[in-house]
């Protein structure tokens, strides 16, 4: 659905961040689109009752069986739509899937300069941007899980 | 008496199973259904192991058969008095799913599948006896390193079946994580509904 150019994208102190937009919610986020290993139609979890602050699912894809990060838990909100989408991220311990809102996520490249400190507290984040009066927080895709216990 | 033993009765568990699909999902290496084929890939017998597949609340569980002694119904559980005569600690676990889903229900004819590790003997109410899956040691799957609770005491890997995924239940722990709480019943042999899953339900959901 949606890919990301993971050659050719280097990141220097001045080099713009290449990122993808999306919603939980209806709250506006962004990821880095190196750390985007696939955008797809989102499929029912499984449960596995876990406790593990929210991972406590896991999706099928074909072979591969993958852990939810329950990200709309997390900001305490609803995912939006009939038909919401997985988006498949890199996480260090392995990739992870997250239910986002059905509104097709967007590319978004982002000046260095434009990017500041997270003001928030209520997710791991590598910085924030703005638009217009919306900060939209990066996330800090190697924290979620580790910084929730 | 309807007692439906591995030993015994192995070939009733096996046909139990949509072995159409098993194969289909996992491939003719992965879901041996007790058909060898006569061939030198034929895989070792130590790397096969074979598990139990169940469902409880519509969910895929995996139980190894070395800890399944049988499948009985609740009616013929309840008539099962020679088990309580012998000093071990038996009792009835219900593993409750999380996410509001409801349990078990008990009639006469649900089914209960009967475990035992070497000191002690427990019954898990089930949905729904699926039949026996021999796969390779290769095929079952790590639990991802994302869960770091206690779940990991829980379960030993997970098993691709049909379209989804069965979780391999770690028998020790559905026989003894609960020895706890039956401690101080005054009973030599016990009988206790235990809400296992209920134990496992994550409430604490601030970072």
């Amino acid at each position: 659905m949606l890919r990301t150019g993971e050659k050719g994208q280097r990141e220097g102190t001045h080099s713009p961040w290449n990122c993808v937009v999306f919603s939980v919610g209806g709250r506006r986020l962004a990821v880095k689109t190196l750390q985007v290993a696939g955008i797809s139609p989102w499929k029912p979890s499984i449960p596995v009752g876990s406790r593990t602050p929210f991972i406590t699912s896991v999706v099928r894809q074909d072979q591969t069986v993958l852990p939810v990060f329950d990200l709309a838990s997390l900001l305490r909100l609803h995912v939006q739509g009939s038909h919401p989408l997985c988006l498949r991220i890199k996480h260090p311990l392995g990739d992870m899937v997250m239910c986002i809102d059905e509104e097709v996520p967007v590319l978004h490249t982002l000046e260095r300069a434009a990017v500041q400190a997270y003001r928030g507290k209520d997710l791991p984040a590598e910085g924030s941007y703005a638009n217009g009066l919306d900060e939209i927080p990066i996330l800090a895709i190697s924290q979620l899980g580790s910084c929730m216990k | 008496m309807g007692h439906l033993c591995l030993e015994g009765n192995l070939a009733e568990i096996f046909v139990l199973i949509d072995e159409i699909g098993v194969v289909a999902e996992n491939g003719n290496e992965s879901a041996d259904m007790s058909i060898q084929e006569q061939g030198a890939s034929a895989p070792s017998a130590s790397s096969l192991q074979r598990f139990l597949i169940v469902t409880i609340s519509g969910r895929y569980l995996a139980l190894d058969a070395g800890s399944v002694e049988g499948v009985l119904t609740i009616a013929e559980l309840e008539k099962r008095e020679d088990l309580t005569m012998q000093g071990v600690v038996e009792r009835t676990v219900s593993l409750v799913m999380q996410l509001g889903n409801a349990d078990v229900p008990t009639h006469p004819t649900t089914r209960a599948v009967l475990l035992t590790d070497r000191r002690t003997r427990g019954s898990v109410r089930v949905s729904d006896v699926h039949g026996m899956l021999e796969i390779q040691q290769s095929q079952i799957l790590p639990l991802p390193p994302q869960f770091s609770g206690v779940e990991r005491d829980w379960y030993q890997g997970m098993i691709l079946f049909e379209k989804s995924v069965a979780m391999i239940l770690n028998p020790a722990w559905v026989l003894e994580a609960h020895e706890g709480s039956d401690v101080g019943q005054g009973r030599e042999t016990l009988c206790l509904p235990v809400d296992a899953w209920a134990t496992g339900v994550s409430d604490g959901r601030t970072c």
